[in-house]
């Protein structure tokens, strides 16, 4: 861009030359009248502020000029700081990035020129940058860098930023008028739908076996007895239905039990909740599998306590494995074709026995020429009374 | 004899023998055993005359030195082509391997299942069977599953329940009713303990004096596994093998009542020789067994006998009971199919399961069984027992008139799906105590298989305790 006002600095068409051009060695007296045909220069200009003036979208161009400026001014003092350039291991534990930019027309309100998909591009790998440049400096706590950076960045954020975050994490699961939560998993192409409803306790039991009497002690009987026997514990089950029907006939495979059973073992919670389960697709597995993650997330909610357990045990988390798609030239997704020697024009005897072994007689003119020459010796041979059988 | 007068002889006695209306004995699948094998201490009372057979007749093979073949009734028997004896579990004392000497061998002490212990004090504890020489264990046999589980067990035992008590309650009543008004089947859903509470059943019967006739399984009647003559008197298919076991064991569990009460009617039967009346049902059930062909008779005549007497209650007990009520695997002349209740021995029972034949005191109790999906519960039957039908059961789905009528009036012990807590505790321990437990017996361990088998007797027992590993 510079260039083109380098050209045309150097064609100094408007600079008057000092005298007309003629040469003389005296300094003559040239009458003014003689300076009336001759084109004054410009009255100087004023130097743009911004070398971006002569450019076609200025403002855009300057926002790009200010960003790399920011760029390279973080860069300079992350390197003082010795932050840059990080080894890997410690670009692994920088935070991911999470942009959320303002959008192409939101952007274009700050500048007022057209934004195109290019320069919206170019923009935003600007900011990216920068914001690499703030998470460094987050993570390795120079603060001054790192709000001045968020500063400048709060400009080109998506006013959205907060509501999209919000709505990205799992919704906190909800609890009915009874107690009880509606939870989801997947694995594989199955699918359930887990209810988790906490046991109801049992009342205070009027025992079929009646009480027994208590006993008539003399007031200095110690306070614990040996008689008075400790009244045993209700016990309640966990019931689990699913698809109306229980677990035992629903899973006959021990494996598969005991996949659905997980969580509540983990959990430690067997008897406090039953379980009601919807599930569908896939096959045993992913069923049982898909009702372990449901259940899991419930229980979760039941008792965050144990959601670190869960967690842990990888029962809060869908299991992204899924069947891998077949490939061509492959018999399956990763099983090749076995590998068979390629030999050209050779039947399966050859192959066996090696080239050139074929059982074929080969004809050739000089066999046939002579076979004809031996027949015909025997034909010869065979006429005189003296000849007996040829062998042939 | 010319050659082919002998081979026109033998053809005839092929043909003779093959046809189901013929005179003859009809070809037989499987042979029931003429030899058990028993242990020393079991056969506490042989006859001397036994005896003296079993050291002329030892049968080949290795038989140890622990066991003695014994046979099967009176000894006498066709010539039937021997096989392998029946498995009897050993008892502790006579493993003397060993691999076998331990100090942790099981040891139960359990109580004897008694009718004056089968009470409320003894809810959730396991009760002994009785098990010895002409016993109802040893006399009737049980049902395979609940074989295999004694096998394991070191001693034959079952858990009593609620439901228990309420069978021996209905039970006690069978003393002063007639066995029209005391007509029931067991219910339940696939392992939830049908066949073990009619086994308990039938042992509190015949432990408070009641005659037994207990057949565990009698799906064995009409799978074609015992041979089986068409009779034209009765115009039912009489099944000879069967019922001279049956009159066997029936007696020999029952022996004491048998050779008291006697007969009021002389009996005919082959050979035009007679069981003159007056002579005890012993004494019948013995000559009545000495030819095969004969056993039918008498086992009819002996009913008769027993519906007659009012001394003693007798308990009709049927195990797989809708294999009276279904098609057998039988054929006729024509490869028609048989239905059960042209069998002579299944109509019997039939007659007495729908009441128009009864006891003058006594009781029928029946147990469906889920172990074969050959022979399902039909609709009929489960209509009459209230049961929810897993058949078609439309308005437009022919019931068969002949089991509606036989299915009339009886009545459902349903079994609960679930079994209680103090139920499957009750069940934990006795199996901890036989040390088949894999994991740690904790509470943890105890909720996870109750919770896995969702309070199923037989899935808590054979996938929860015996089977996992995991903790």
């Amino acid at each position: 861009m510079f260039n083109v006002l380098r050209k045309q600095a150097s064609s100094r068409w408007w600079k008057l030359p000092a005298q007309p051009a003629v040469r003389h060695n005296s300094t003559a007296y040239v009458p003014p009248a003689a300076f009336q045909h001759v084109r004054r220069p410009p009255p100087p200009k004023e130097k743009p502020s911004s070398p971006t003036f002569y450019t076609s979208r200025a403002s855009y161009y300057d926002q790009v000029i200010s960003l790399e400026a920011c760029i390279s001014t973080a860069k300079q003092a992350l390197k003082a700081e010795n932050l840059y350039p990080l080894p890997d291991f410690a670009r692994a534990s920088i935070p991911p990035p999470q942009p959320f930019w303002k959008d192409q027309t939101s952007l274009m309100s700050l500048g007022s020129v057209k934004m195109t998909p290019s320069r919206y591009r170019r923009v935003i790998s600007l900011l990216n940058q920068l914001d690499e440049y703030k998470r460094i400096a987050e993570v390795s706590g120079a603060n001054e860098l790192a709000d001045n950076l968020t500063e400048l960045l709060s400009e080109f954020e998506n006013d959205n930023k907060a509501a999209i975050l919000a709505s990205s994490k799992r919704k906190p699961v909800q609890f009915d008028e009874y107690g009880r939560t509606y939870t989801s998993g997947k694995r594989k192409e199955s699918s359930a739908r887990v209810w988790v409803i906490p046991v109801q306790k049992p009342e205070e039991s009027t025992d079929a076996a009646p009480k027994s009497e208590p006993l008539n002690l003399p007031a200095s009987a110690p306070a614990i007895s040996a008689f008075n026997h400790p009244q045993p514990v209700q016990v309640t089950p966990s019931n689990i239905l699913i698809n109306n029907i229980p677990l035992n006939k629903y899973f006959p495979i021990a494996k598969d039990r005991e996949t659905v059973i997980r969580p509540l073992q983990l959990a430690g919670l067997f008897g406090a909740y039953n379980v009601f389960a919807l599930v569908r697709g896939g096959g045993t597995t992913g069923q049982s599998g898909a009702i372990a993650v449901g259940l899991a997330r419930g229980l979760a909610a039941h008792v965050p306590d144990v959601a670190d357990i869960l967690r842990k045990a990888k029962l809060l988390r869908r299991d992204p494995r899924m069947v891998e798609r077949k490939k061509t030239n492959l018999r399956k997704a990763r099983a090749a074709v076995s590998a068979i020697r390629t030999t050209l024009n050779l039947d399966a005897d050859e192959i066996r026995r090696g080239p050139g072994s074929s059982g074929r007689i080969y004809y050739n003119i000089a066999f046939i020429t002579q076979l004809i020459i031996i027949l015909a010796n025997c034909h010869e041979n065979s006429l005189s009374p003296k000849a007996g059988p040829v062998p042939f | 004899m010319s050659a082919l007068a002998s081979v026109q002889r033998a053809r005839q006695n092929v043909l003779m023998t093959s046809l189901p209306g013929s005179h003859g004995v009809g070809q037989k699948r499987l042979n029931s055993s003429k030899w058990r094998w028993v242990p020393p201490e079991w056969n506490k009372d042989p006859n001397k005359e036994l005896k003296k057979k079993l050291k002329d007749s030892q049968l080949k093979g290795g038989s140890s030195p622990s066991l003695q073949a014994v046979p099967v009734g009176d000894g006498q028997g066709s010539n039937r082509p021997k096989v392998p004896p029946r498995f009897h579990t050993l008892p502790p004392v006579q493993l003397k391997h060993p691999l076998f000497q331990s100090e942790n061998r099981p040891d139960l002490h359990l109580a004897p299942f008694q009718p004056d212990l089968v009470k409320p004090i003894s809810l959730n504890k396991a009760l002994q069977f009785e098990s010895g020489h002409r016993t109802l264990l040893t006399a009737y046999g049980v049902p395979r599953n609940i074989l295999h589980e004694f096998r394991i067990l070191s001693k034959p035992c079952s858990l009593v329940r609620e439901v228990t008590l309420s069978t021996t309650k209905w039970l006690d009543g069978a003393a002063t009713q007639p066995s029209s008004a005391k007509r029931a089947v067991i219910t339940g859903q696939l392992g939830s303990g049908k066949s073990y509470l009619l086994l308990q059943a039938v042992e509190y019967a015949r432990k408070k004096g009641y005659l037994v006739l207990y057949i565990p399984r009698s799906l064995r009647l009409v799978d074609s596994s015992s041979a089986y003559v068409y009779d034209p008197r009765t115009r039912t298919y009489l099944q000879p093998e069967f019922s001279a076991e049956l009159l066997k064991r029936f007696r020999d569990v029952n022996l004491q009542a048998f050779e008291e009460l006697l007969t009021s009617e002389d009996v005919i039967i082959s050979g035009r020789r007679m069981i003159p009346k007056g002579t005890t049902l012993a004494e019948l059930v013995r000559n009545g067994t000495r030819q095969e062909v004969d056993a039918p008779v008498v086992l009819s005549a002996l009913v008769k006998e027993l519906q007659l007497q009012s001394k003693y209650p007798v308990v009709l007990a049927i195990d797989d009971f809708q294999s009276l009520y279904s098609q057998s695997k039988y054929r006729d002349a024509r490869f028609n199919t048989l239905k059960a209740y042209h069998l002579s021995l299944p109509r019997l029972l039939l007659e007495f399961a729908s009441g128009r034949q009864k006891f003058q005191s006594g009781a029928v109790l029946g147990a469906l069984t889920t172990a074969n999906s050959e022979f399902r519960v039909p609709l009929e039957l489960q209509e009459a027992l209230g049961l929810t039908p897993d058949v078609p059961s439309g308005p437009y789905i022919r019931r068969k008139p002949e089991l509606v009528e036989y299915a009339k009036g009886l009545q459902n012990i349903a079994l609960p799906s679930q079994m209680s807590i103090a139920e499957a505790a009750a069940l934990y321990e006795l199996w901890g105590k036989e040390k088949v437990l894999n994991d740690a017996p904790t509470d943890q361990t105890f909720l996870r298989l109750y919770t896995e088998s969702a309070g199923n007797p037989r899935d808590f027992v054979w996938k929860g305790v015996m089977g996992s590993f995991s903790t």
